[in-house]
């Protein structure tokens, strides 16, 4: 009964888009105009076609994920229309293009099969570092790729391609590279992972010789932070470590001894850079440090005071106040003009998705789909926690794309690959 | 009254929002097993034969209480040299799948430990007689 509603779903979440689009619209002209027809055919279209090749190649796959995630993108393009047309246009490029990419995934896994992934094992590790290190190269050099420095963090790299300029995140790729080497490394590893630890009073401890790899991924996520300043991509990829390390071998240890690390990294990055010090104030205080680093936040904090209960409509608030309001602050758009009520239809989108991911890591029986799934569902997850938390004033803000809802090529990207392998995984443990 | 008209569609968006937010939770709360007892009580826990000599992809549900062995008299006829005539009985109560063997000669193994007494089965436990190897659905 459920498989069936899934088609319906995904045109109500196309006709939910169409119908925010159609009242930004309204709200600038009083008329309504081919956008409303263009957002729905593109959302449909999208969604549509994960759909269609996830009946074709992975027909077994839960039908419970696409449809949160169709609301989520709907809901991010229409406060993406409605403060940037030219950039809402080339989101409708990316969102087809992700999805063209999903279904080159699950045709490549259901022609190869899941176990695949893991021959490859050491060539994905170096792919995903040499990934994280492109943006390093010299801005300036001779090579038709350079990196570039945006908003103070050295994330992007620009691609010559002759006839066009393609901007890129590297990283957003290499996490799901990084996912699954992590996978397919632990569930081999896993029997020598459990069992050999030392006790020290009440507290077990791993083996020190095991806390190696630990330690190694902990100087490797400093490393990014030093060299490219991003305190988003080098929490994520320690505590992915982290919890995956605890998913596969179920020893506290490990999350007591990650949590120490970052303490002990936290601390030390706060007291050597400038930038971390900034952002933390800005968490503590953004009204204090208005003229700095809190002007965001205290615009973001504004603008969803103002949007109040159920905000002041689409294309009615004054969002574009909020600096990077389609990208890292899209949340607290959504709060000003669609308002409280808004938001917690999105974080239940994210709260439903998310659910339906670690379903599918439950009902795993093969060790590495299992590792796989959860990775990358907590990945997806903690990418939602960390901005919307920093949004709110949870954590403190570190720039990470909010998934399938901020602008942003290379996030849509990696993310529409996400969601394939999922359905991938999915669909192998279901058939099995 | 435009910002009538539009408070109005804002507040039909929001609730369609909703509307939407529900359909999904409502099927997602069946995936995730929620309802799991339920439907376990009425439908039935399905038993399949995964690995046999004679009997591979046979499968059967057990409702209430089933006898599974290798006389024509058993619920589950099992073709299997080393099952007993009266070998096992699978009994489902409250949504939960009991194993008990019934003295068998060969013994009754559950994820490959033998087992005398009566044992939970879960999702994809496998029940082994003889040489023939049954796993819970």
């Amino acid at each position: 009964m459920t498989r069936d509603l899934q088609p319906a779903l995904l045109i109500g979440a196309a006709a939910l888009a169409a119908f925010g689009v159609s009242l930004v619209n309204f709200a600038a002209q009083g008329t309504v105009d081919a956008q409303v027809g263009l957002t729905f055919g593109t959302v449909l279209f999208a969604f549509g076609g994960v759909f269609v090749a996830a009946r074709r190649f992975a027909p077994e796959a839960v039908p419970h994920l696409l449809p949160p995630i169709a609301v989520i993108a709907g809901f991010g393009f229409i406060e993406i229309f409605r403060l940037n047309p030219y950039r809402a246009g080339l989101q409708r490029w990316w969102l087809l293009i992700g999805a063209a990419l999903a279904t080159v995934v699950l045709a490549w896994i259901s022609r190869n099969g899941l176990a695949s992934l893991r021959r490859y094992r050491n060539t994905q590790l170096l792919l995903a570092v040499g990934l994280l290190l492109l943006p390093l190269l010299p801005s300036d050099g001779p090579l038709p790729i350079r990196g570039l420095e945006v908003n103070g963090s050295r994330l992007w790299i620009e691609v010559d391609l002759y006839i066009a300029q393609l901007n890129f995140q590297p990283g957003e790729v290499a996490k799901l590279l990084f996912v699954v080497f992590l996978a397919s490394y632990l569930a081999d590893r896993q029997p020598a992972l459990t069992g050999a630890h030392r006790r020290i009073g009440r507290l077990t401890l791993p083996e020190p010789r095991q806390l190696g790899p630990l330690l190694l991924v902990w100087l490797g996520s400093l490393g990014i932070l030093i060299s490219q300043r991003d305190l988003g991509a080098s929490l994520l990829l320690f505590l992915v470590f982290v919890a995956m390390l605890y998913v596969a071998t179920g020893e506290g240890g490990y999350l007591v001894g990650g949590g120490l690390l970052i303490a002990i990294g936290g601390v030390a990055s706060w007291q050597m850079f400038d930038h971390v010090q900034r952002r933390v104030s800005a968490w503590l205080d953004p009204f204090g440090a208005f003229e700095d680093a809190g002007y965001q936040v205290a615009q973001g904090i504004f603008g969803m005071g103002t949007g109040s209960l159920s905000g002041s409509g689409p294309g009615l608030g004054r969002p574009e106040l909020i600096p990077n309001a389609i990208t890292d602050f899209v949340f607290a758009a959504i709060g000003e003009e669609f308002g409280f009520a808004g938001t917690v239809a999105v974080l239940g989108c994210y709260a439903l998705a998310i659910a339906t991911g670690f379903g599918i890591a439950l009902r795993s029986r093969d060790r590495f789909n299992k590792l796989l799934a959860f990775g990358l569902t907590f990945v997806f997850a903690l990418q939602t926690f960390l901005i919307i938390g920093g949004v709110l004033r949870v954590v403190p803000l570190t720039g990470i794309a909010l998934p399938f809802m901020s602008y942003g090529g290379s996030a849509l990207v990696g993310n529409f690959m996400l969601v394939a392998l999922l359905l991938a995984v999915s669909h192998e443990e279901a058939s099995r | 009254m435009p910002d009538l008209l539009l408070t109005l569609l804002r507040l039909i968006f929001l609730g369609l929002v909703y509307l939407f937010v529900w359909q999904i939770a409502r099927s997602i709360s069946t995936h995730l097993g929620l309802g799991g007892n339920r439907r376990a009580r009425r439908g039935g826990t399905r038993v399949a034969v995964v690995r046999s000599e004679n009997q591979s992809g046979a499968s059967f549900t057990v409702t209430d209480s089933m006898v599974i062995g290798r006389s024509d008299e058993a619920d589950f006829f099992l073709d299997d040299p080393y099952a007993s005539d009266f070998h096992l009985r699978l009994s489902a109560r409250d949504g939960r799948l009991i194993v008990n063997d019934l003295g068998s000669t060969n013994g009754t193994y559950v994820n490959g430990r033998r087992v005398t007494t009566p044992v939970d089965l879960n999702r994809g436990d496998a029940v082994q007689v003889g040489k023939t190897v049954m796993e819970v659905r």
